[in-house]
């Protein structure tokens, strides 16, 4: 607990404690607090777990007072709480992507009936500057992740460079301009389920596709784009060969996709099969990581289909997005979700 | 760190070796494991990639340390000299 004469003191007492991202916080008074837990629908002493990878109990109090620092309304509090829920899964090996070197940060989709109610973007510039619900939410997560967790910049974190996806890094699918079902509803849920699914990834790499109508081969054009960036010799995913990797079709590239009759896992499956690099290329670029064989194997980037999370956001235009992942620790980058829980104490109206 | 954690819980004699640049990450993980005071020794960073002469000669020089501090009769890195 703090104390401050007033908020521009607390502000400073808050930086200088390390509690910040770096930008300005909301002081996360005893009622901004309590105002946050309420909206949970949880008690407050309730412990989700132990956050790597310093250990701390995440109690519902703890993930409100970072959610009200990052400047969340009370109905993200519901989506904060699922989040942390997915990342505390083991197989999310949280510490230890807190603590590697690699650029990592976990990336959250947003699906379902909670992306309206709390103005979730998942079209133009999701993942840029302007949208509340998106900048707040991710926010939270990452505060969770530092002050809960004890990941610190060249102590606890060692991202040798990070990306600015650390600081935020959600959107929404945009499942009303998607051609196919919602990703959650690949994933099993019901779509009236709203669902927060997480990879820990990388920034996205742009992805450039100029559609042509008359051009049968326009779809396998495609593919071949996003597969050389999902394959690309730089990344984890073709170095240690595995992980998972994030694709985000915008609506028009999508659409190329399913006019050519192809359903989601269709294209995870041709994505997954067209993703893939040579030993003999992949040690032309590092030998640390590939093992012995043929110079003429053929190395996946991707093992399974089901580990690209395939996902319709952005703008409609040119430009798609591939997110590799670090691909590394005990369950190599597993993908997590989790249901945003909702229920009678809880104030959202779906409930 | 987390190995030399391992080994220490079992009751056997543990250090750890911490290449420079990860040193104040192993002060983290030994504080957030429950043994901030697990021995641990410096080593120079890198160590990975730095090629086989370099990583004999990084063994040669932490060797006999490595086995003093195993049996007590040397300062781990992480605890302050008992010389005057």
């Amino acid at each position: 607990m703090f104390t401050a004469t007033d908020e521009a003191e607390a502000l400073e007492v808050l930086h200088q404690s390390g509690c910040t991202d770096g930008l300005p916080v909301v002081i996360p008074t005893h009622d901004r607090v309590a105002r946050l837990v309420l909206a949970s629908g949880l008690d407050a002493d309730l412990d989700l777990g132990a956050m790597g990878p310093g250990g701390g109990a995440a109690t519902i109090e703890k993930i409100a007072t970072n959610a009200a620092m990052a400047g969340c309304l009370p109905d993200h509090m519901t989506v904060v709480v699922a989040a942390i829920r997915a990342m505390l899964q083991p197989a999310f090996d949280l510490g230890e992507m807190q603590s590697t070197t690699h650029c990592t940060a976990p990336l959250m989709i947003v699906n379902g009936p909670v992306v309206s109610h709390c103005d979730i973007a998942g079209s133009f510039g999701a993942l840029g500057p302007g949208h509340r619900a998106n900048a707040s939410i991710g926010r939270a997560v990452r505060l969770c992740m530092m002050n809960i967790g004890d990941a610190r910049p060249g102590v606890s974190d060692m991202a040798l460079l990070g990306h600015p996806g650390k600081f935020s890094f959600c959107l929404a699918e945009d499942e009303q301009s998607s051609p196919w079902e919602p990703l959650a509803v690949a994933l099993g849920y019901s779509s009236d389920d709203s669902v927060v699914t997480i990879l820990g990834a990388e920034a996205p790499h742009s992805v450039v596709f100029t559609n042509d109508a008359d051009d049968n081969d326009s779809p396998q054009r495609l593919l071949r784009a996003l597969a050389a960036v999902i394959a690309n010799t730089g990344s984890n995913n073709a170095n240690l060969s595995g992980g998972a990797v994030a694709v985000a079709l915008n609506p028009e590239h999508a659409q190329v996709l399913a006019d050519a009759g192809m359903s989601r896992s269709d294209v995870q499956a041709e994505l997954q099969r067209m993703a893939v690099n040579t030993r003999g290329q992949i040690r032309s670029f590092n030998t640390g990581f590939i093992a012995a064989g043929n110079d003429d194997d053929i190395i996946p980037a991707v093992r399974r289909p089901a580990d690209i999370v395939l996902f319709v956001a952005g703008g409609a235009g040119l430009y798609s997005a591939v997110f590799p992942s670090w691909a590394a620790g005990a369950h190599r980058n597993t993908v997590v979700h989790e249901v945003v829980a909702t229920g009678a104490a809880c104030e959202l109206p779906w409930a | 760190m987390r190995d030399g954690i391992e080994v220490a819980r079992r009751g056997r004699a543990a250090v750890a070796l911490v290449t420079e640049q990860f040193w104040l990450q192993g002060d983290s993980v030994a504080a957030s494991a429950g043994m901030p005071d697990i021995p641990r020794l410096r080593l120079p960073h890198p160590v990975a990639g730095s090629g086989h002469d370099a990583m004999d000669r990084v063994a040669d020089g932490i060797a006999a340390r490595i086995v003093a501090v195993l049996r007590g009769e040397a300062v781990p890195d992480n605890e302050p000299s008992s010389a005057p």
